[in-house]
């Protein structure tokens, strides 16, 4: 899975862009220290980048760079307000998004990032060869070689405190429009509803992110208070808790097309599940 | 006086039915489904995993959160704690809206 690159200078910056192929996605960051809001920002990117295999050639570079260290740069790129975000491809400007929105960032991304072909999409090959994958979920997982939507939010040695840990429950919510807190993995659930839950949305082709709570306590226990839901797995679409499984089979049986805008249309054939 | 061998059940009958005067109240066991799952390795308890359909009349006008957060706000202690509720599935529908399930599926 692709890492937010920080670069500190403009020599690196050089070198860096210098390197990658023509037809890999830059997605470049600019932010400021002392602007709370790029905080959040890097988190979101954090959060995508973990969902975009690292692929040969490279599909996507992730650089953060803080606008004021790198001012010609920043100038290069007409960055006048952080946090910033520019998208280029073959030295083109693809699109840039001024301003806060995890949404708008994502959209941005995820729609220059099927261009390439490379990416999340989950039917690209490199998603097959983890070998322990689970047959029967194996044909549509929302990340190639299973890595989490959002596995670098282990809060490790760090006891954050509850306003750090709200927010960013609040950002991780987010992180994808379909967002799905389980135990486990897609393809390796640890326990029976998360993977009906996941089987579920298989079934619909709806493209999600994951987050695995068992790899994270304090997420775990926060997102229970934050959700006020005592229970996992945990649907949130665009940003609001649907519920377990339960209310996502119920709103189904209500409403066939409750995830429609969500879903992607199955684009080859199931040659994974078959090996 | 005999002690009851499925104590977590007894306080889920008890509860929803006080609160909840439903017409129609099913309480299933499903911990030993359960049983092999890694997080329950640990487990003694034979009242882990239950499902749970409840008819009541509390449930009307309100979505399928508020009201999965009705039952679940009733047991709030046993799920925090070790060994206690690990999982509830909840069915919750109104007497009306039971009519309606039925007749679909006799259709």
């Amino acid at each position: 899975m692709s890492t937010l690159l920080e670069i500190k200078s403009e020599e690196e910056w050089h070198k860096h862009t210098a390197s990658l192929p023509s037809s890999t996605l830059q997605i470049i960051s600019f932010h400021a220290p002392w602007a709370a809001p790029c905080t959040q920002m890097r988190t979101v990117l954090e959060t995508l980048a973990s969902s975009y295999p690292v692929t040969e050639p490279l599909s996507t570079s992730w650089v953060s760079m803080n606008a004021e260290e790198v001012m010609d740069v920043s100038d290069s790129f007409d960055v006048t307000a952080v946090p910033y975000l520019v998208l280029t491809r073959n030295n083109q400007v693809l699109e840039t998004v001024s301003g806060s929105d995890a949404t708008k960032v994502r959209a941005a991304i995820e729609k220059h990032a099927k261009s390439s072909g490379g990416s999340s999409n989950g039917s690209t090959a490199a998603a097959n060869n983890s070998g322990s994958v689970a047959k029967n979920l194996s044909s549509y997982t929302p990340t190639a070689a299973d890595p989490a939507t959002a596995p670098q939010y282990s809060s490790g040695e760090v006891k954050e405190d509850k306003e750090a840990l709200h927010e960013r429950l609040a950002t991780l919510v987010k992180a994808a429009p379909v967002m799905l807190f389980m135990k486990g993995t897609p393809s390796a659930p640890q326990c029976g509803f998360s993977r009906q839950t996941v089987a579920l949305l298989r079934e619909n082709s709806v493209k999600y992110g994951f987050f695995n709570i068992l790899a994270d306590d304090d997420v775990r226990q926060g997102l229970k208070e934050f959700s006020d839901w005592p229970t996992f797995p945990q649907l949130y679409v665009d940003g609001e808790l649907v519920g377990g499984l339960d209310i996502v089979k119920e709103e189904m049986a209500n409403d066939p097309d409750f995830f429609k805008a969500y879903s992607v249309p199955k684009s080859t054939p199931d040659s994974a599940a078959a090996s | 006086m005999a002690t009851s061998n499925t104590p977590m059940e007894d306080i889920l009958r008890e509860r929803i039915t006080t609160t909840l005067s439903p017409s129609h109240l099913e309480i299933h066991n499903d911990s030993s489904k359960h049983s092999h799952h890694k997080a329950m390795e640990d487990s003694t308890s034979k009242e882990t995993h239950f499902r749970v359909m409840i008819t009541s009349e509390a449930f009307g006008g309100k979505g399928m959160m508020a009201r999965h957060k009705m039952v679940y706000a009733l047991f709030k202690e046993e799920m925090a704690r070790e060994g206690g509720i690990h999982a509830l599935q909840l069915r919750t529908r109104t007497e009306a809206e039971e009519e309606k399930d039925k007749s679909k599926e006799e259709s």
